[in-house]
C-alpha cells in the first residue's frame, strides 16, 4: 500500500514541502500553535494513508506531554523532526533507557 | 514463594527442571540483548551519518526558498506550490533483523523533472526551481532518515523488552527458584535426619526390650534353677533320714 508524506507547521515551513509536492500538510500559523498543533498533529497521526510526517524540531515544545510522546516513540506514521539537527530529544532518552548510556552524547564528543 | 512450595522430592524436581530451563532462556536472552545492541550500533552509526546529511539538506533548502521568497515574493512561491500535480509516494517493504521487523521504505515520483512539476515555466523563475529541486532532494533524505529511525526505535523496544526479561529472570524468577530449591532441600534433609534419628531411637528401644526380656528370662531360668537346685537339696534329707527310720 502506498503512503504520502505530511507536513505540520507554519506556512513558512510547509510551503517548501508543498513545492517538491507534498499534498498532505497541516498549516498552523505560529500564534495559534499552543492551541491548535496538537489537534493538527493528531489529525495526521491518525490518517492510516500517511507514512512519514515531517516536523519542526521546535514544534515539538507546543505539544501536550501526551502527544509529544506519542510523536516521539510513533512507528507507524513515523515522525521526523528536522531543524536543530540532533535528530528527536525523545529517541536520546529512549537509548539512554535501553543501553543504559548516552550513545549519542559519546558520538558527539 | 519458597515457603509456599510443599517440600517433596517431586517438587524438588519440578523446581530443578525450571531452573535449567529459566537458566537455559536467560542465556539465550543475554545473547539477544547483546546482538540487538551490536546491530543497534551499526543503524546509530548510519543515523549519525543520515543526521548530519539531513541537516545540511534543510539548511539548503532554506536558504533557497528564502532567496526564492525574497526575489519573487511570498505570494510566488505559495502559488507554485500550490500547482503541483505530482505527489511523492512511499512503499513499506520489511526486512527482519534478529526477530525486529523494520521497514525499508522505497520512493517515488520525490525528485521531478521541471515540465513535471505542474506549475508553468515560463511564469516561474528559475530560484523557485531551485527551491523546488533542493525540497525535493530534502524529502529523498527524510524518507531515508524515516527508515533509519523507525528501524532505531523499533530496535530499542526490542532491546527494552529484551532486558526487562534478563533482569526479571536474573533478579526474580532465578533467586525465587534457587530459594525454593534450597528450602526443599533443606527441608528433605531435615526429614531424614528426623527419619535416622527416629530410626535409632526405635533400634534402641528394641535392644532395650531385647535386653530387658533376655535378662527377665535369665532371671527366670535363675531362679528356676535355683529352685530346682532347692528341690534337690531337699530331696537327700529325706532319703538320709529313711535308712535310720527303718534301721
Amino acid at each position: 500500500m502506498s503512503q504520502e508524506i505530511a507536513v505540520v507547521g507554519s506556512p513558512e515551513f510547509t510551503t517548501g514541502f508543498r513545492l517538491a509536492g507534498v499534498r498532505r500538510f497541516e498549516n498552523v500559523p505560529d500564534d495559534d500553535k499552543s492551541t491548535e498543533l496538537d489537534d493538527a498533529v493528531t489529525n495526521v497521526l491518525d490518517d492510516e494513508g500517511v507514512g512519514i510526517v515531517v516536523m519542526h524540531d521546535d514544534d515539538l515544545e507546543y505539544l501536550s506531554r501526551n502527544v509529544r510522546q506519542t510523536v516521539e516513540t510513533s512507528v507507524e506514521p513515523v515522525v521526523v523532526t528536522i531543524g536543530s539537527g540532533t535528530g528527536g530529544g525523545g529517541l536520546r532518552d529512549q537509548i539512554k533507557r535501553a543501553i543504559g548510556i548516552d550513545l549519542m552524547d559519546e558520538d558527539e564528543q | 514463594m519458597a515457603k509456599d512450595v510443599k517440600p517433596t522430592r517431586k517438587n524438588l524436581m519440578e523446581i530443578e527442571d525450571r531452573i535449567e530451563l529459566s537458566e537455559r532462556g536467560h542465556g539465550t536472552l543475554e545473547k539477544k540483548r547483546d546482538g540487538l545492541i551490536m546491530e543497534f550500533m551499526d543503524i546509530l552509526d548510519k543515523a549519525q551519518d543520515v543526521r548530519g546529511d539531513l541537516a545540511d539538506d534543510y539548511e539548503d533548502a532554506q536558504k533557497k526558498i528564502n532567496m526564492a521568497r525574497a526575489m519573487e515574493g511570498d505570494v510566488a512561491v505559495r502559488g507554485a506550490a500550490a500547482a503541483l500535480q505530482e505527489h511523492p509516494e512511499i512503499t513499506t517493504e520489511s526486512k527482519n533483523i534478529m526477530g525486529v521487523v523494520v521497514p525499508q521504505i522505497e520512493s517515488s515520483r520525490v525528485s521531478k523533472g521541471l515540465d513535471e512539476r505542474g506549475y508553468g515555466i515560463m511564469g516561474t523563475s528559475a530560484r523557485i526551481d531551485e527551491a523546488a529541486e533542493a525540497y525535493e532532494d530534502l524529502l529523498e533524505s527524510i524518507i531515508l532518515a524515516a527508515e533509519v529511525e523507525t528501524a532505531m526505535k523499533k530496535m530499542l523496544r526490542e532491546i527494552e523488552t529484551t532486558k526487562r526479561r534478563v533482569n526479571a529472570l536474573e533478579f526474580k524468577l532465578l533467586p525465587e527458584l534457587y530459594d525454593g530449591q534450597e528450602y526443599i532441600e533443606q527441608a528433605l534433609e531435615e526429614q531424614e535426619r528426623e527419619e535416622t534419628f527416629r530410626l535409632k531411637k526405635i533400634k534402641e528401644k528394641k535392644e532395650a526390650e531385647e535386653k530387658a526380656e533376655k535378662e527377665a528370662e535369665a532371671a527366670e531360668a535363675e531362679a528356676a534353677e535355683a529352685d530346682q537346685d532347692d528341690r534337690e537339696d531337699s530331696q537327700p534329707d529325706t532319703a538320709a533320714q529313711s535308712p535310720t527310720a527303718n534301721e
